[in-house]
């Protein structure tokens, strides 16, 4: 007992000398890295107000080896080419969004970051990769340096991108009806999907080729396909398959996508379309 | 009892510890005299400062990876996070502004955040060769400051950790740029001049030759020691110069590295120069780097042989010289529209004692109906010394019957047919690769090399 209560005595002692320990640190100072803001430039306070301020998306244009592959030989985007290509994104993708969906939708499902690369992202396969969503939460543009607002496919192919990514973000906050969706094509998809032309892989019921990768890449390529053609376009490209079965088979995805839009978000898919479309002729004609 | 002791020591070692472990910290010495964020800010501030401070820039000759590609020459002027860029990589060599940060890493590094010349050599879609898709040209444009030396800055890159050193600019550099473009078909050769080219290295007792081959589109050479059975090579990266070339991996000579050869507009070589004796040159030569024996076939009286370029095979003999194929192109162009030279046909030894050159023409629609033939017969004599033949004028026929009447030498094919009748010679030797038996005939003076295919 008493040797029990020696060692009570010596872990209170302990305890207090432990707990008063170290008490007079000196008080933090201001950290020594260099955390000022840098001085802003006209395109980055254009950036604040159309994206930062209004939906909380970063838009990155100077390098940051952290934010892209390193592995990949791409370079930073021409700082002229920025704010245009900026503007296309918010023309024809948020602006027709906001039109449809009303002004928060964007604000509250949106990637949180936009990193703008120049360069191509030419793959050693020879595919060449035009977006990147990594987590929902940031999309990588590639080759902004060739956006040309005169030409319209070329703009379709830039926005292809932010449609795409942006689909995969809605689906990462509700999922949609994959059960139904990999019946359809089943035998379809491929990791060699870059095999297989688009040509051919509408003549299979996929209305790209990268839409044979797997059934969610099929559900993202469906929805961007019908956003960046107008009606008429997108009933052309259905016109020019031969097979009976594969327009079948895009329509049943078609329908699945647009069931998901009105019961996930109640969004109609044709009115984002006509807006989008809309939007689209303003940005060729310069308004 | 024993336990209980070991418990108490433990306690009172613990309790020991407690009393003496709240050491004052700031008072431990840094063998750096600061902490490590107060050295990177430091670090930090020199590089930037050492950046800004050369008048006229920093100029950098880029080698991205000398096993496959040259260099390229870049110009700099830093100022307040811009940068006014120019570059050798094409023929803009214009200065453009972009801008650049000083970046805390691993290290400090240079980086230059948007686009500009240097990022030419990063981009995936633009590729020099086929090996190198999805790649470009290797470049970086992300440099880990290394610190400093005889007012050079030492860089490595992000990549690859390449070795990059940025050299204070003059003002001249800044126009250099295009004058080093002026570099370049010199660099290439002209078809003028003559047809071998090696680089030949003196370390000032032994003279080594390497066979020296140029690809404009990689600014790489390779160059292979011709001596049997070595496998030495020099393979370099180029980088053009007002006055010459840079290359690297330097030239080892002996004990010496090599790396700035000037050029010599007479000669069209390029120089190098070390000390006591060293030399490499980089220069044209008539003569083949590797001579055979192969002309003693030619020389048994008895043994009828026939060799011959023949339209549709050993026109795309890339032992073709650019003259020989010149000067077909201009004797067929004399002749009436759709007509070619079929063959050109040497015989050697024939029964009768004769030797002749046969040439055949057709219609390019139908090469196998020759419509007309001429002869020339020839003499030849072989020198032992030079390892060559010689072949001399006897007749021009338009038929090998003994009754056939001579013609007089037809105007046409004088400037073609004068290669063969060279008075100091031709070499004669073996070619392999070429999917067929082949030799070539090569002019000992003038850039003239003809394939022929051997009927033996």
């Amino acid at each position: 007992m008493k040797i029990l209560n020696k060692y009570k005595k010596l872990m209170v002692l302990s305890s207090i000398v432990l707990l008063t320990a170290c008490a007079s640190e000196d008080s933090l100072k201001e950290s020594q890295l260099d955390l000022s803001t840098p001085s802003k430039t006209t395109l980055d306070n254009w950036i604040d107000t159309n994206y930062l301020i209004p939906y909380n998306i970063n838009v990155q244009y100077k390098w940051d080896q952290n934010t892209v592959d390193n592995n990949r030989f791409l370079y930073p985007p021409i700082q002229t080419k920025v704010q245009p290509v900026l503007e296309i994104i918010q023309k024809i993708w948020l602006n027709s969004y906001k039109a449809v969906a009303g002004p928060d939708f964007v604000k509250i499902i949106a990637p949180r970051e936009f990193v703008l690369v120049g360069g191509v992202n030419l793959n050693t396969t020879g595919t060449i990769t035009l977006g990147l969503a990594e987590g929902g939460k940031r999309i990588t543009f590639f080759e902004t340096d060739k956006v040309d607002k005169t030409n319209r496919a070329n703009i379709k192919r830039f926005v292809h991108t932010i449609q795409h990514e942006y689909i995969h973000i809605l689906n990462q906050t509700k999922p949609f009806d994959e059960k139904s969706m990999a019946k359809i094509t089943p035998s379809g998809y491929s990791s060699a999907w870059y095999n297989t032309t688009d040509a051919a892989a509408l003549e299979q019921g996929f209305l790209t080729a990268y839409a044979k990768s797997n059934i969610n890449e099929d559900f993202a390529e469906t929805a961007a396909t019908i956003l960046i053609n107008s009606k008429a376009e997108y009933a052309a490209i259905l016109a020019g398959i031969t097979t009976a079965t594969a327009v079948t088979s895009i329509k049943a995805k078609e329908a699945i996508v647009v069931k998901y839009y009105k019961d996930a978000y109640g969004i109609d898919l044709y009115a984002l379309r006509d807006e989008a479309e809309k939007n689209t002729t303003a940005v060729i004609n310069g308004n | 009892m024993k336990l209980k002791n070991i418990t108490k020591y433990l306690l009172v070692a613990i309790l020991a510890l407690q009393l003496v472990s709240c050491d004052n910290k700031e008072t431990l010495e840094s063998p750096f005299n600061a902490t490590p964020t107060e050295r990177l800010n430091a670090k930090q501030k020199e590089l930037n400062d050492l950046l800004e401070s050369s008048e006229f820039g920093w100029k950098a000759v880029y080698f991205t990876d000398n096993t496959q590609l040259g260099g390229y020459t870049h110009v700099f002027k830093f100022k307040a996070g811009k940068v006014d860029m120019a570059s050798d990589f094409d023929d803009d060599t214009a200065s453009y502004p972009s801008e650049y940060s000083i970046e805390l890493g691993s290290t400090v590094s240079l980086v230059f955040t948007t686009k500009n010349r240097i990022h030419l050599l990063s981009d995936s879609n633009t590729y020099p060769i086929e090996s190198l898709r999805g790649k470009g040209y290797k470049g970086d444009f992300q440099f880990l400051y290394y610190g400093q030396e005889n007012g050079q800055i030492i860089f490595r890159t992000n990549r690859s950790f390449e070795e990059l050193r940025f050299v204070k600019a003059t003002a001249s550099d800044w126009t250099d740029l295009a004058k080093s473009r002026l570099m370049i078909p010199n660099v290439i050769g002209a078809s003028s001049r003559p047809l071998f080219r090696l680089l030949e290295t003196n370390d000032g007792s032994k003279i080594s030759q390497f066979d020296f081959s140029f690809t404009a589109a990689t600014r790489f050479a390779t160059a292979n020691s011709i001596e049997t059975g070595s496998t030495l090579s020099n393979n370099m990266g180029i980088a053009y110069t007002p006055t010459g070339i840079t290359v690297s991996p330097a030239v080892v000579v002996g004990t010496q590295k090599l790396s700035d050869f000037t050029y010599d507009p007479a000669t069209g070589s390029f120089n190098a120069t070390g000390t006591a004796g060293v030399t490499a040159s980089i220069k044209y030569s008539n003569k083949p780097l590797v001579i055979t024996e192969d002309y003693k076939i030619l020389l048994n009286p008895n043994q009828q042989l026939v060799y011959a370029y023949i339209y549709n095979l050993t026109n795309t003999a890339p032992t073709n010289s650019a003259l020989f194929t010149s000067l077909l192109k201009e004797t067929e162009a004399a002749l009436t529209p759709g007509i070619i030279i079929q063959r050109i046909q040497p015989w050697f030894n024939n029964p009768d004692g004769t030797n002749y050159i046969e040439y055949r023409f057709a219609y390019a629609s139908a090469p196998t109906t020759i419509i007309a033939r001429y002869y020339h017969y020839f003499t030849f004599t072989s020198n032992a010394a030079t390892s060559t033949v010689a072949l001399t004028h006897v007749k021009w026929k338009t038929s090998t019957s003994a009754t056939a009447a001579n013609v007089t030498a037809p105007a046409f094919l004088k400037n073609l047919d004068d290669q063969f009748m060279n008075p100091q010679g031709l070499y004669f030797i073996r070619q392999y690769g070429l999917g067929y038996t082949a030799y070539t005939f090569t002019s000992t003076s003038t850039p003239f090399r003809m394939t022929a295919y051997s009927f033996q």
